[in-house]
């Protein structure tokens, strides 16, 4: 009893604002659809079209393709940084600090912010003439800006933070008497990291992970952007039907993405299941 | 532990994940002095606190104030709306209960939909229903469904092993439900709590793809930002940039300043 | 223009002739007795960037005290509007493409022609799609064939003129190609030229599918690739072709970025990024603004147009509608044709933006003659030297050079499927 009291809050607005228009979603992905408006109907041509097209299997592998690499760079780069913060900072007040100095940067509109990475990595940015400044290269490198590395790049900026803060949350709540007793037990640093942190920091790993993966997949902006509109995602593909009011398609388009991560969710959750370790 | 070398490693590390944090930023300021012909990109066109005044002066097209203020304040509402909910819900998951496993898998779903969609359900759905859209009403809503999935799975990672043992101390001194909380579970939780606090205002204050159909008449900023992209655009966008980046550090030097003077006096 | 006038139009006739018509006093501006007690009324109006300007409301309100409250959005995310969540304004400011799909959905309601003033005054373009007798309908979502309806509620659009009105007609444009000449040598003449493999890497198109491939088409048709029976509504073989084409281009690395906003033209410009573009002549001024070379280069094989302009919702009615019609009649009565003029765009109504410009300003945008003193920006700044002249010339010039319109096409879903292949390839 007390425990729906307590989680009815959360029921109730995901059941307005999300479970009203998922359904309505769904009904709409079954619906008929011209140029110009909307057919009430049940047809499965919007799925039909989804699957057999080639270019949804092709997006569908570019989209994997940005959320593994993006995954792999920020879950290595995001655990060192939360580890940082939790063995090797010293104290609550410099660990605020420094994660709000890690923040501060997401306070500027995102959209300025895309804006300017076209003076930051262009040919006549900011990167190549520090790169050129030191000799290292002497012409300016193209692939830094609307590349694939752009999109991968852009995308560890924003999401880094997603994967350290679990991991960090979770580190924090590590017996420190443990890795005391390990280290007595003469184990050195790899080992005490491999057995004793990384086993707890799972569930943290895990989170972190399902944030980035379900950003990745979703994102239309980033990938647009930092491509310059040469690459294709998910997000993308739906976002495009939607601006030209093929909403019929792009809610057959979302049920499909809409399950695909579910599943990757699942099986994230099946290797660590963050509720079971509550 | 690591060494001295490990440390210097880490910190090393932590540094350049820092700077790479600020290279659009460290952008943004240079840019945002441009000269009064300059542009968006390089080059330079002059050296100039041009842009600065602009940015107090109306706009060609949009309006900066009005849309700050809206976003400030959906912003204040969708954190404290974040805290209440996901603290309350955390505590719920600790247990399991009838429709807990739906309930999280819903909102793990909340969290996967595409945002332009959601926006664009809630907007129908209001539609077919005749209420209005407001950016303080359906907006508010649409981000939820965003913010809320990042407390609970927060508060979750919280609640991972947080020793029952406490509370039950506190209840076999006498103390009501209410009284266990306030003075037992929330000291504990609360820096996370400030986390999810952090996260809702960041995640809320810089979210467009769920707003944009669930606003009504009203631009937040980033709204009002998008829209000023499809014309003319100034280096104001960067003085903005620039200026809300100065004010997020004076705001946090500030309190930071308050904290520590709070704590010496306690000393 | 009355039938009479129409017949005698010549180049820069219409120009001459709305001269002499101001001239003789039958204009007398817009009506000054406005109703009292429309004074209070509050117009919301959704609209892009383009035209969704704050010195518009400003002066609605000196003029004629209506409150216009203005939201600036994308281009995409008002068809969503306008098709879903009509409720949230009065007033739409929109392209004719939109409209071809938007109209249909049944959330606006036709405009009555009697109620205003200047409708015959409006440029034939938007009536009879010819700025001329004699000249070409151009290709494409020309304005006129969505631009009228039988009635009041009707949602299916007439091919010929109608007392209702889906949009009065506010703003129009011819685009072409921009390029920087300072990173250029060689004169560039044609589309095909944007496909020039000495530009790769440093060449941009739209990303807007129904204005991507007009661009597209326009090249291939220069490049002697493809001659499509109607470049505006292809058939399913001329998208293969068409799309085949780019995604080789693409293959290639011949394409730097797309750009989707005004914004990201000028910066790709601006940057040197890119060199060669599709691109919108204020865009190409905005770059000229900032001390660098940019030139809007006409082509042998003309213009890809557009053209928006301002619908009333259907829920809008009694005296707010009085109120709407109020302000649509302001916007042709002058003062904000002049403001649009001076910017690069084009006004629907010449003869009064006339009476609110200098000489020197008509002569300078309108009539393509170098400019007779300095030509200023809204905000004041100098934006072209006395002596300049306008790339691309008179009105006429390049508005009665207009070979498509950015267009609708019946197989739209098809090229939209056609288009995700591209930007997946």
């Amino acid at each position: 009893m007390r425990a729906w009291f307590l989680a009815a809050p959360l029921a109730l607005v995901l059941a307005a604002f999300l479970l009203v228009p998922l359904a309505m979603l769904v009904a709409v992905s079954f619906y008929d659809y011209d140029s110009f408006r909307l057919i009430p109907d049940f047809v499965t041509t919007n799925y039909v079209e989804v699957f057999g097209s080639m270019v949804t299997w092709r997006t569908y592998g570019k989209t994997f393709f940005f959320a593994g690499i993006t995954w792999a760079i920020t879950l290595l780069v995001g655990f060192w940084v939360a580890y940082y913060l939790a063995f090797v900072v010293e104290g609550t007040g410099k660990r605020t600090v420094l994660f709000l100095l890690c923040t501060i940067p997401f306070w500027t509109s995102n959209l300025i912010r895309m804006i300017a990475w076209v003076p930051f990595l262009g040919r006549n940015g900011l990167a190549n003439r520090a790169l050129q400044g030191a000799g290292i290269t002497d012409q300016p490198l193209e692939f830094l800006l609307f590349s694939e590395f752009a999109v991968v790049l852009a995308f560890v900026h924003l999401y880094t933070l997603f994967m350290v803060v679990p991991i960090f949350n979770t580190m924090m709540r590590v017996d420190r008497r443990l890795i005391e007793a390990a280290v007595d037990a003469g184990a050195g640093f790899w080992r005490v990291l491999w057995f004793v942190i990384l086993p707890l920091c799972k569930p943290g790993i895990a989170i972190g992970s399902i944030f980035v993966i379900v950003l990745v997949m979703g994102d239309f902006v980033t990938v647009r952007l930092m491509s310059g509109g040469q690459s294709a995602s998910v997000g993308l593909m739906i976002s495009n039907q939607i601006s030209l009011l093929q909403y019929p398609a792009a809610a057959a388009n979302a049920v499909v993405l809409l399950i695909v991560v579910l599943m990757m969710v699942a099986a994230i959750l099946r290797i660590v299941d963050i509720r079971k370790e509550l | 532990m690591p060494g001295r070398l490990g440390r210097g490693l880490l910190t090393a590390l932590f540094v350049a994940f820092v700077l790479f944090l600020y290279g659009p930023t460290l952008t943004i300021v240079v840019l945002s002095f441009q000269g009064p012909d300059g542009g968006l990109t390089f080059p330079m066109n002059g050296v100039s606190l041009h842009w600065f005044r602009r940015l107090f002066e109306r706009q060609a097209v949009g309006d900066f104030g009005a849309s700050i203020t809206r976003s400030l304040a959906l912003a204040a509402m969708v954190t404290l709306a974040t805290v209440v909910i996901s603290l309350a819900a955390g505590m719920a998951f600790r247990r399991r209960f009838v429709g807990s496993a739906a309930l999280f898998y819903l909102t793990i779903t909340s969290l996967i939909l595409p945002s332009i969609l959601v926006g664009l359900g809630i907007g129908l759905a209001f539609n077919q229903a005749e209420i209005d859209t407001h950016w303080w009403g359906s907006a508010l809503g649409a981000q939820l469904t965003w913010t809320l999935p990042f407390g609970l799975l927060i508060m979750l990672a919280v609640f991972n092993r947080f020793d029952g043992a406490w509370e039950e101390a506190a209840r076999d001194l006498g103390a009501t439900s209410w009284q266990s909380f306030a003075h037992v579970v929330l000291p504990i939780v609360a820096p996370s709590v400030i986390g999810i606090a952090l996260f809702g205002f960041t995640l809320s204050f810089d979210e467009f793809a769920r707003t944009m159909l669930t606003a009504g008449t009203d631009n937040t900023l980033p709204l009002e930002i998008l829209g000023m992209t499809t014309t003319v655009t100034t280096p104001v966008l960067y003085a903005l940039g620039t200026a809300s980046t100065l004010v997020s550090f004076l705001a946090i030097g500030l309190a930071l300043a308050l904290l520590w003077r709070a704590r010496r006096q306690r000393a | 223009m009355t039938d009479k006038t129409k017949m005698t139009l010549g180049r820069r006739g219409a120009l001459a002739l709305a001269g002499a018509a101001v001239g003789s006093g039958t204009i007398t501006g817009f009506p000054t007795i406005w109703a009292q007690n429309i004074r209070d009324i509050t117009l919301r109006q959704v609209g892009t960037g383009v035209s969704g300007l704050n010195a518009i409301a400003e002066q609605c309100k000196r003029d004629t005290g209506i409150t216009l409250q203005l939201t600036v959005m994308d281009t995409d995310a008002l068809a969503q509007r306008i098709a879903t969540q009509s409720r949230t304004f009065d007033i739409a400011d929109v392209e004719y493409m939109t409209t071809k799909k938007t109209y249909p959905v049944g959330t606006m309601q036709a405009i009555e022609k009697r109620r205003i003033t200047n409708a015959d005054k409006i440029v034939p373009i938007f009536t009879s799609g010819r700025l001329t007798p004699t000249s070409q309908v151009a290709q494409g979502t020309a304005p006129h064939t969505v631009g009228f309806v039988a009635n009041r509620l009707a949602t299916a659009f007439e091919p010929t003129q109608t007392e209702w009105m889906t949009l009065i007609p506010t703003i129009y444009n011819a685009d072409t190609l921009g390029i920087r000449p300072d990173l250029i040598s060689r004169p560039i003449r044609n589309w095909k030229d944007l496909v020039d493999p000495a530009f790769r890497g440093k060449a941009s198109i739209v990303n807007v599918p129904n204005i991507g491939i007009m661009d597209a088409a326009m090249v291939m048709e220069s490049a002697g690739q493809l001659r499509y029976i109607d470049k505006g509504n292809m058939t399913r073989a001329e998208i293969d072709r068409t799309t085949a084409f780019l995604i080789d281009l693409k293959r290639q690395g011949h394409f730097r970025a797309f750009w989707k906003t005004f914004d990201e033209s000028v910066n790709l410009m601006a940057s040197g990024e890119v060199i060669i573009q599709s691109m919108w002549s204020p865009a190409v001024a905005a770059v000229r603004s900032r001390g660098i070379a940019c030139v809007y280069q006409p082509l042998e094989e003309g213009y890809r147009a557009w053209g928006g302009g301002l619908g009333i919702a259907r829920h809008v009615s009694g005296l707010q509608l009085d109120a709407a019609y109020e302000y649509l009649n302001w916007y042709l009565s002058g003062w904000v044709g002049a403001y649009l003029n001076r910017q690069g765009y084009y006004s629907a109504v010449l003869e009064t933006a006339r009476t609110q410009m200098s000489a020197p300003e008509w002569d300078f945008w309108m009539e393509g003659k170098p400019a007779a003193a300095d030509i200023l920006a809204p905000d004041g700044r100098v934006m072209e030297r006395a002596g300049t002249v306008r790339d691309g010339g008179s009105f006429t010039e390049r508005m009665g050079r207009v070979s498509c319109w950015n267009s609708v096409m019946n197989e739209e879903r098809y090229m939209v499927q056609k288009w995700n292949e591209f930007i997946a390839a």
